[in-house]
């Protein structure tokens, strides 16, 4: 499906200025009209340019007209996200972010933070699975504290032994798993946290304006990832639990959890692939909280001047102190 | 476009260094300032003392060709002007110990050590000798080839007196030492130029800024592009809690019980220690002449 506008024509698009549907060509707002639903996507049908995609894709861009297509079967049936955090940083609002952050960057390139590389910043949806636990934590242990005092010239040692048991349940809430090939895990970890309590039921109209991907993968299949999670938070509350000991010896220590409840949900990131020298550099930016996630690439050139300059004038500065002074 | 790109660069380039450049730019001003005035001030510090007399060098034992009286004269005229001290040379060949050398010359001590102190800085203080006003600022070498008793004496007054101190004095007559059997003039030369090398402040300080300069401009620099070739992909905002929900643990059950104690101990066994240290200045062999002049010293002899 695409989104039109009722009154011209053009492309309606959701705005997370506005937080709703706006058409950027007449500025109507709330305006748009669902047209082509279930149509035929091999090519594009505002103006019959040819449209390429994945298997995954759930929204693209048409490179011909702009226009922002939906495909309906993947954003239906079993691949209906239960809930979506729409964007609340526009494209605009994330240019300045990444301006703001990389700004003391020194040795980026210089066309790095420039209008034209800026602009190739895309907003995508990409597909999450929540993962809920019911976790119980056992432990049982010996524990000993140590406590010293001295007394003339003795040096006294206590130490007392004490059985330790605790018994905590845990209740896990939306444990995120990115459920998307293409993102690499260790960035989507860096991404989080998402604020929950901006999750909509979802609507397509959401997806009108960026690009988005069903799930790639069913829920159980990355499961062990959002178990890891849990599980080391789980032990570091149970380490939380137990405090004031010298030393803790464990007879029994266990962290169990019942098959999850999952949810597919989308969340929002802006992409930014940056090249430099035939070398991608993506740069993520959670598109509800403004977290930057990414590595800046260097310049070597600016580098070396940089690094040269300061040492000239560093030893110039001190050969003439040193010159006055004597 | 790539210009476009280049003349950024360069922009962002001027607009880091800018406060860089400005102090060098200042300090050049400065330095180029300050090097004119040197140039016209140089060997031309004014002399405010006119009650000693002009010679410096008197030569009663004769180590000295009438040529190299001259070289030396003029190597002193020159040292004088640029640090602002007087420098005397005394050659005599006289014996300065036991009673004999007392009686006869009227010595307060029978010691060699004491009685070339009282003579050098008798001699310093009855000529009025002193850069800035009499028994003011400069030193005096005395040497004694006397058979047996032969060796070299250093006064200091002034401001010599406050920079020299044992270390500085050992080193100047070490100086006279190493030339005195083969060469008395290269002797003398070398001993006034380590007292004027001192006293120009050059010597050990240009080591350090030469140290200094090579040193501190190539580690700053490491460190500079170090820090700032570094970069993170971000960092970890997700803590234990983040998706508990209620932000806490249920606890079920929580006990600690107490079992048992043991008790050990331990002697203790005190020590101490302690330590000492050098210190090191001016005002090296500091005493009182005769005419109640404060001079520094010390001798060497052979």
């Amino acid at each position: 499906m695409i989104f039109k506008c009722k009154n011209c024509g053009g492309n309606s698009v959701y705005s997370p200025e506005k937080k709703m549907m706006y058409c950027p060509f007449c500025d109507s707002e709330n305006s748009d009209e669902r047209q082509y639903e279930h149509a035929q996507m091999q090519l594009c049908p505002n103006c019959g340019g040819e449209v390429t995609y994945t298997e995954h894709t759930s929204a693209l861009q048409c490179p011909y007209c702009d226009h922002y297509i939906i495909l309906d079967e993947r954003v239906e049936g079993a691949y209906t996200p239960r809930k979506i955090i729409p964007f609340q940083y526009s494209k605009e609002m994330v240019k300045n972010l990444i301006r703001e952050k990389f700004k003391k960057c020194t040795f980026a390139p210089t066309d790095f933070l420039s209008e034209v590389r800026l602009n190739t910043i895309t907003g995508e949806y990409i597909p999450f699975w929540m993962y809920d636990y019911h976790t119980r934590c056992l432990f049982q242990g010996e524990g000993v504290k140590r406590r010293s005092w001295v007394s003339g010239n003795t040096e006294y040692t206590e130490h007392a032994y004490y059985h330790v048991v605790r018994d905590m349940s845990i209740e896990f809430a939306g444990i995120p798993a990115d459920a998307s090939l293409k993102m690499p895990d260790g960035i989507m970890d860096l991404l989080e946290p998402y604020n929950y309590k901006e999750l909509v039921p979802f609507q397509p109209e959401y997806l009108s304006g960026f690009l988005g991907e069903k799930y790639n993968m069913t829920s159980d299949l990355i499961e062990s990832r959002a178990h890891a999670k849990m599980e080391s938070s789980a032990a570091a509350m149970l380490q939380q639990s137990i405090t004031g000991y010298s030393s803790m010896n464990a007879a029994n220590r266990s962290i169990t959890a019942p098959a999850p409840d999952t949810e597919f949900d989308l969340l929002p990131v802006w992409v930014y692939r940056y090249t430099y020298k035939d070398q991608e550099y993506p740069f993520y930016v959670n598109g509800q909280t403004g977290k930057i996630i990414g590595k800046t690439p260097v310049s070597s050139a600016k580098v070396w001047a940089y690094g040269a300059t300061l040492w000239a004038c560093l030893t110039a500065i001190i050969v003439m102190i040193g010159y006055l002074l004597l | 476009m790539e210009n476009d790109f280049k003349r950024e660069a360069r922009k962002q380039y001027l607009h880091f260094f800018r406060f860089w450049f400005i102090i060098v730019g200042i300090l050049l001003a400065v330095t180029i300032l300050v090097t004119v005035v040197r140039i016209i001030t140089e060997n031309n510090m004014k002399r405010e003392n006119a009650q000693a007399p002009t010679e410096r060098v008197y030569d009663y034992a004769d180590m000295l060709t009438d040529e190299e009286e001259e070289k030396l004269r003029q190597l002193i005229a020159e040292k004088e002007a640029q640090i602002g001290c007087d420098l005397v040379l005394v050659t005599i060949c006289q014996p300065v110990e036991g009673r004999e050398a007392q009686e006869t010359y009227g010595y307060r001590s029978t010691s060699w050590e004491q009685n070339m102190q009282d003579i050098a800085d008798d001699f310093y203080d009855n000529n009025c000798y002193g850069f800035d006003a009499p028994y003011g600022d400069g030193a005096l070498i005395l040497d004694n080839s006397y058979e047996g008793q032969s060796g070299t004496h250093l006064s200091t007054s002034g401001k010599v007196f406050a920079r020299f101190g044992d270390y500085e004095i050992d080193q100047a007559l070490t100086r006279v030492d190493q030339y005195i059997e083969s060469d008395p003039y290269r002797a003398y030369s070398a001993c006034i130029n380590y007292i004027a090398d001192k006293m120009s402040g050059h010597g050990n300080s240009i080591g350090i800024v030469v140290l200094l300069a090579v040193f501190v401009p190539i580690i700053t620099a490491a460190i500079f592009v170090a820090t700032h070739l570094r970069s993170k992909e971000g960092q970890k905002t997700t803590t234990a809690t983040t998706y508990i929900a209620g932000g806490k643990p249920v606890m079920n059950q929580q006990r600690d019980d107490f079992i048992r104690k043991s008790v050990s101990q331990r002697r203790i066994q005190n020590s101490s220690s302690s330590g000492g240290g050098h210190s090191s200045g001016g005002h090296g062999g500091a005493h009182r002449s005769s005419g109640g002049h404060s001079h520094g010293g010390g001798s060497h002899r052979r």
